[in-house]
């Protein structure tokens, strides 16, 4: 940590006579600062001669504590020979340099002949047949868009819980602003304000379910007369879903969300509130 | 006997929403043999594609569902306001049969098959739940592997992934297609 005090003056290496040096009483070593380390302890152009000559594995030799410990040295002075951490930072460059050189994986020499985009495609399909093969996915999904199965009516619910994505409350009000956005744009002739209790529309909302099994959120909004009904309706849509009247999911991420009656829903058409 | 299963059989593919499993006939039926509950299988298809119901049973992705028949498609639309169905795009048919030949595979590999990007086709596919992420390759990077999924199967009217002709069948294909 602190430099040592070597009491053989080394003149040695260039920057090693500093002016105004002679004032100094203790005298200082030449080669400044050590480096202390369980594998190596001395100057550092030594340690990177011995890394060279393969004598000092680099990968033993931690660079954050010899760079620590030189900026503790260095607080440690009350002078500093320009020349001499100059001199440091460059060896100490040299060391990361060399070091980054053994971390990073090195670029393989490839031989030419190799064609390493495909790896063995002699086992894989040729264009050809990956052509025929889509045009007889292409046939069979014609064929299959004239075929209707029920799984495409997903209005029956089973009893128990869903595949299905039950939407949080933010789903349901993003929707909802969104569309509110979209409304907005629409130029409106207010006749005369029509008075809408949530009761009614709650019962409404109920009735429609009733008889149409599944409502598209957004469009039941969207179908609504004013910005006013809209935003009452979607009030109702969110006291129906807390009142476990009706339920709100999502069939898949990003598609549009769908509102059922509850099976179990508690009787009283969901407007006992 | 044999004509009472059938329709045991009938009223459960019926009440079936999605392609019902000779495993869950076996939780329902668990004293008949297995052969009788496959003939009884058999005759029902038969009975449905030879009469002149609109409906049909058909064997999908390993199981037994009942379909319109094709000639009933604009009725069907129109009664469930669908105008026309999605297709899936050039890209991810072939991203897709890619996958569907060399399962379980990676996405290096099938940008080697198919000798462009499918990164987007493969999100698409992923998306719509035609394909599946099946495991991690021991190899380099251990990439993903992809795999098609039942919902594939029943997309394309598959029961099982076999019903795809062999890459050789493939090849044959395509020299009458050009023949």
């Amino acid at each position: 940590m602190l430099d040592e005090h070597d009491p053989s003056p080394n003149p040695d290496g260039p920057g090693v006579i500093a002016p105004g040096r002679d004032d100094l009483a203790a005298p200082v070593p030449a080669d400044g600062y050590q480096v202390k380390l369980p594998v190596f302890e001395g100057p550092l152009d030594l340690l990177l001669y011995l890394i060279k000559k393969k004598k000092i594995e680099i990968h033993d030799i931690p660079i954050s504590v010899i760079t620590s410990e030189y900026l503790e040295y260095l607080r440690g002075r009350i002078d500093i020979v320009i020349d001499r951490e100059a001199e440091f930072l460059l060896m100490a460059a040299l060391l990361i340099y060399l070091k980054s050189q053994t971390l990073l994986p090195r670029e393989q020499v490839l031989d030419p002949d190799i064609e390493l985009r495909r790896p063995s495609m002699d086992h894989l399909m040729d264009h050809d047949r990956l052509r025929a093969a889509a045009a007889l996915l292409r046939d069979k999904e014609e064929e299959q868009s004239q075929v209707w199965k029920r799984s495409i009516l997903n209005a029956p619910l089973p009893d128990e819980d869903l595949d299905l994505v039950e939407v949080s409350l933010f789903d349901l009000a993003e929707s909802f602003f969104a569309l509110m956005k979209r409304k907005q744009t629409e130029a409106y002739k207010v006749v005369k304000a029509r008075e809408i209790s949530m009761a009614d529309k709650m019962a409404e909302i109920v009735e429609t379910l009733k008889s149409r099994g599944v409502l598209d959120f957004l469009d039941f909004l969207w179908e609504q007369e004013s910005l006013e009904e809209a935003l009452i309706s979607f009030f109702c849509l969110l006291e129906l879903i807390k009142a476990r009247t009706i339920i709100a999911v999502q069939e898949q991420l990003f598609h549009t969300i769908k509102v059922w009656l509850r099976k179990d829903a508690p009787a009283g058409d969901g407007n006992e509130s | 006997m044999n004509d009472s299963l059938k329709s045991i059989l009938e009223a459960l593919i019926f009440i079936s929403v999605e392609p019902l499993t000779p495993e869950r006939i076996r939780e329902v039926l668990p004293d008949e043999n297995e052969e009788d509950i496959g003939q009884a299988l058999a005759g029902l298809v038969e009975d449905y594609a030879a009469g002149s119901q609109a409906v049909r049973i058909t064997a999908s992705a390993g199981g037994y569902v009942f379909s319109t028949k094709p000639e009933y498609d604009p009725f069907v639309r129109k009664l469930l306001q669908i105008e026309r169905r999605k297709k899936l795009s050039g890209q991810a048919l072939e991203t897709l049969s890619a996958i569907a030949y060399h399962q379980p595979v990676t996405q290096p590999e099938i940008h080697a098959i198919r000798g462009v990007d499918c990164s987007h086709a493969l999100h698409t596919l992923l998306e719509n739940k035609l394909i599946k992420i099946s495991g991690r390759k021991e190899a380099p990077g251990r990439p993903l592997l992809y795999r098609t999924t039942d919902k594939f199967l029943t997309y394309f009217g598959l029961n099982a992934i076999e019903d795809l002709p062999s890459a050789e069948e493939l090849k044959k294909l395509l020299q009458e297609g050009n023949a």
